[in-house]
């Protein structure tokens, strides 16, 4: 936000954060900063805090405002109880917007050797005194370090057994490698995967190929096809990127639902080598257009009995039901940490080798005070120009990684749609809550 | 119509729901810091049994003290929708007959106890013990069936059983605390501030914000006097003149007279002080030394001066227990008084330099913290482990050498000289606590140099105490209490001072790990610290001390 000047030339106070946006509807609705509170209001209430009468606003303060605590969010912290380790920095696609850059992060491609998985995982299961742990494997392409994914699986059971606590994995694979062994331990452990596809195969193959341009989209439902029919313990999810040179949502939704994944998410390309693709100003407003049809098309399934599989508006209904309301877009450098092949921590996945975001090795642990000091700068009732944003309880002012690299943009999207939701929310609640859980009196 | 209504969960849960006041929310209740001073958890248990009203005080056994027939467990609407929660229907339909017939006409005449209580397969007869340990097994009730029996000595009959469930005291679905409770019922045994009760409670409980003792007004500016400022007055004194103001005694019966009485705190509660750092203030706050310390320069001067802290903790401990052997073992002081005297000197110096230890760890962990974990100091320069002894100490007479003594009185003035508040040590530490308030140290880092400054206050206490025992004794020379003690020669302390060397070796190993510190040289070092006492006790017993340095 630009400062103003007054005419003595003193820098004026900044404007105070707006404690509540207003939501106009069939159901007026006022949704509070502090708390992420949810209040439904009547008509003629809503359009006197419409005209700003200071009365309404006394009155609306009295009801829901209250006194904001301080709280030292990251001091005390916790270690976290999920890491994802990087067990191939390497890749058998070549995706033209890769942020790994096509896997390779950057460098020579590089596997992790055991011993710095089974570290990790020992460091994990101590740290977390009893609190379930969550281990994940990513890469480039997971399956290409086959050896260490299985032998890390089996240590993590065995510690979280011997510490008394359980174990949860989660795979992030591009599908295409998988086989019959791969697909009984994904099924038995009970994995969240999550399989990177664009959508139908036109659209997944225009930019996740294989080195040699055969079909990406192919070869991983070959791979997928028999947990996708019978998945066992696991969850499978697909979770489509969005670049800038098709911008439609639904269409990638029905497609993934065709091939039979129940949980779809998508996710816009924010950087990326390829500047051509990176969605840019103009493309945020088609995007929202884009996601509000994907979430009626959703809609319409939803009110006929069925359950949610287009994941970012589940996600958003499951949140704004709790009123989740974080200082943070994301658990990362809090609850989850990501180790790189070499063994050293960073942040997430995303900052993988990039010395701004480490945390210290397996072999000396975990830096806490440089997670704390991460987390405190980035707290986002310090960053402008969330600072006074309604919904920055809701986003958490962006992640961390495309923050640095590319700045804050897209924000009218991510408020135009986060109202979207706190309208959908309100319909949800009055037509299907038990889809929310509540039960209907 | 309402004109706001709360949607999702947390805009819910922020509504305020009729039936719990404001002061069971966390936040507003002083529970916050000491769980359980929201309301006297016995005020849940007296209702234990729907229909009826228990009392568990200082009495044998559990009185009956009243019969609610309106209590809303026993109207079947209330358990409307809640068929997990319910009683079954002819269970609370023979209880509400019950009550409203003639048993119940029976209870409300008479001195009626509860005799006996039923869950599952275990029937526990309550009649005689203590009414603190009938609500104790009241308290272990599960929610759900259960059959008590009443007793009366006089009056016909003398006993009626029931059959009931142990209430919810919570409803399972909206968190509302139970309507049978009447406002007030849960707090009225408490000592809430500021109200004339304050005088009356029987638990002895305060809170930190309403203490039965505290220390004297530390007025801003002046040089504090220390003994003033450590000696604990009665903070409901009635006669508030600081002139007159003296210390509380050991009773509380003996405070008693000097009190407020119950119309004058109403009267006068204004009068009572806040209390801030265990100290009254009656004024606007002002910060003292430890506030008002000027910082060190930079993390290299911090963690330099750190090092020599810990030499003079190392030196004064080691001071502490020789002169500890020094008083005379209660196992041979002659008389009850004396006895008790030596008994307790020898403990007190002993928890002191425990504590000096425990200061000496924290100390090197301040140091290890500044060094190796936050990387604050100027890579290659090494402050720690620190574990030498200082080449000088404070003294009553300015600073001196450290030295092996016995407690006589110069040793004690010394020792109060070193532990005296804004002394050299408390003085150092107030200066670390203003540096490490500077927002590029992490915060842990103050919190444990503000222990070590609190735990110093302490030792001067103990010390003044100490010599306070040792007064009526002191007379002679040596003085009653004291027993021969010189330090042994090289061949006579060889044993004791290799295991102290093994303990500096052990603990230097460990401090130089910091926080991953290697448990297993701790552990050493712990073994042989009892091995040492065995060294020094036999020593001793040949009036030896052990040759330290």
């Amino acid at each position: 936000m630009t400062q103003l000047v007054t005419l003595e030339g003193q820098a004026r106070p900044a404007a105070p954060p707006a404690p509540w946006r207003l939501i106009a509807g069939e159901r007026p609705l006022v949704f509070v900063v502090d708390g992420s509170r949810l209040f439904g209001v009547e008509p003629e209430f809503f359009a006197a805090l419409q005209e700003e009468r200071p009365e309404a606003q006394q009155e609306l303060l009295g009801a829901v405002v209250e006194e904001s605590r301080q709280r030292d969010f990251a001091a005390g912290l916790p270690e976290p109880a999920a890491i994802s380790l990087n067990i191939a920095q390497s890749c058998n696609l070549a995706c033209t917007y890769c942020y790994a850059d096509e896997g390779r992060f950057g460098g020579a491609p590089q596997f992790m050797p055991l011993e710095v998985a089974l570290q990790a995982i020992d460091r994990l299961v101590e740290g977390a005194r009893g609190r379930r742990v969550t281990v994940g494997f990513i890469g480039g392409e997971p399956f290409l370090n086959r050896e260490v994914l299985y032998g890390s699986v089996e240590h993590a059971r065995e510690r979280a057994r011997a510490h008394g606590c359980t174990v949860g994995f989660s795979v992030t694979t591009n599908g295409t490698l998988l086989n019959a062994d791969d697909v009984r331990l994904l099924r038995e452990r009970g994995f969240a995967v999550s399989v990177s596809l664009d959508g139908g195969a036109a659209l997944n193959d225009r930019h996740r190929r294989a080195r040699n341009g055969a079909s990406g989209f192919e070869a991983a439902l070959a791979g997928l096809r028999p947990l996708l029919e019978n998945p066992g313990k696991a969850r499978v999810a697909a979770r489509a990127t969005i670049a800038r040179d098709d911008l439609c949502v639904a269409e990638r939704v029905e497609a993934l639902a065709a091939a039979g994944f129940i949980e779809i998410g998508v996710s816009p390309l924010r950087t990326g080598p390829d500047a051509s693709l990176v969605l840019r100003d103009a493309d945020w407003p088609r995007l929202l257009e884009e996601m509000m049809r994907a979430a009626e098309q959703e809609w319409r399934r939803v009110r006929a009995g069925a359950g949610f599989r287009f994941s970012n508006l589940a996600t958003a209904m499951k949140q704004l039901h709790t009123g989740s309301a974080k200082p943070l877009p994301c658990g990362s450098a809090a609850n989850y940490v990501s180790v790189s092949a070499q063994g050293g921590y960073f942040t997430c996945h995303r900052t993988i080798d990039d010395r701004r975001f480490s945390l210290g090795t397996v072999d000396e642990g975990l830096s806490g005070w440089r997670r704390e000091s991460f987390l405190q700068e980035r707290h986002v009732d310090r960053q402008e120009p969330c600072r006074t944003c309604w919904a920055r309880y809701l986003c958490g002012g962006g992640c961390h990684a495309e923050v640095l690299s590319a700045g804050r943009s897209g924000c009218d999207y991510i408020r135009g749609w986060l109202e979207y939701c706190l309208r959908f929310y309100d319909r949800v609640l009055r037509e299907r809550p038990g889809l929310l859980g509540v039960e209907v009196v | 119509m309402e004109k706001i209504f709360p949607l999702n969960l947390t805009a819910q849960a922020a509504k305020v729901v009729p039936g719990n006041p404001v002061t069971t929310r966390l936040e507003s209740g002083v529970g916050n810091c000491f769980p359980g001073l929201e309301y006297d958890h016995r005020n849940l248990d007296r209702r234990f049994f729907p229909g009826l009203v228990f009392e568990f005080g200082d009495v044998t056994g559990a009185p009956l003290v009243r019969v609610d027939t309106n209590d809303p467990d026993l109207d079947p609407a209330t358990f409307e929708g809640l068929p997990a929660d319910a009683p079954k229907p002819a269970v609370q339909t023979a209880l509400r007959t019950a009550l409203n017939g003639d048993p119940g006409k029976a209870l409300r005449q008479g001195s009626w106890v509860l005799a006996s209580i039923t869950q599952g397969s275990r029937t526990i007869t309550v009649t005689d013990q203590p009414g603190l340990t009938v609500w104790r097994l009241v308290r272990s009730l599960d929610p759900g069936p259960v059959d008590i029996v009443l007793t009366r000595d006089a009056g016909t009959p003398k006993k009626i059983s029931l059959s009931g469930w142990r209430r919810r005291f919570v409803s399972t679905k909206t968190g509302v605390i139970s309507g049978a409770f009447q406002p007030g019922e849960l707090t009225q045994s408490l000592c809430s501030p500021w109200m004339h009760d304050f005088r009356d409670c029987a638990c002895t409980y305060w809170a930190s914000n309403h203490p039965d003792i505290v220390l004297a007004e530390q007025v801003p500016g002046a040089d504090p006097d220390p003994v003033w400022e450590e000696t604990p007055i009665d903070w409901l004194r009635s006669d508030r003149a600081l002139a007159r103001t003296a210390a509380a005694v050991g009773t509380e019966a003996g405070n008693r007279p000097a009190q407020m009485d119950h119309y004058e705190i109403n009267e006068r509660w204004q009068d009572l002080s806040i209390v801030l750092a265990g100290h009254e203030v009656s004024n606007v706050f002002s910060a003292r030394q430890a506030e008002s310390a000027n910082p060190f320069a930079s993390p290299d001067e911090l963690a330099q001066k750190l090092a020599d802290l810990c030499e003079l903790e190392h030196a004064v401990a080691l001071e502490y227990l020789y002169a500890m052997y020094s008083v005379k073992d209660p196992a041979v002081a002659k008389g009850q008084a004396l006895k008790e005297a030596v008994a307790f000197v020898r403990h007190e110096i002993l928890i002191i330099a425990v504590s000096e230890m425990r200061h000496l760890r924290w100390a090197n962990q301040l140091i290890w913290e500044l060094e190796q974990h936050a990387g604050l100091t100027t890579p290659g320069k090494k402050f720690g482990p620190s574990l030498g002894i200082a080449a000088q100490v404070p003294g009553a007479k300015g600073p001196r050498k450290p030295d092996l003594r016995v407690l006589d009185k110069d040793t004690l003035d010394d020792f109060i000289a070193v532990e005296k508040p804004s002394g050299t040590l408390d003085g150092a530490y107030a200066q670390v606590l203003a540096t490490l308030r500077d927002p590029r140290y992490p915060p842990p880092l103050e919190q444990l140099a503000a222990r070590i400054l609190a735990d110093g206050m302490e030792h001067f206490t103990r010390f003044r105490e100490i010599q306070r025992v040792l007064a009526p004794f002191a007379a002679g020379n040596p003085p009653a209490y004291l027993q021969t003690l010189v330090k042994a020669d090289a061949k006579s302390g060889k044993a004791a001072f290799d295991l102290y060397q093994s303990i500096v070796a052990d603990l230097r190993s460990a401090y130089a790990l910091g926080d991953m510190e290697d448990a297993a040289s701790i552990a050493r070092a712990r073994a042989t610290m009892f091995e040492l006492k065995a060294e020094a006790d036999k020593l001793a017993s040949a009036g030896m001390g052990v040759p330290y340095f």
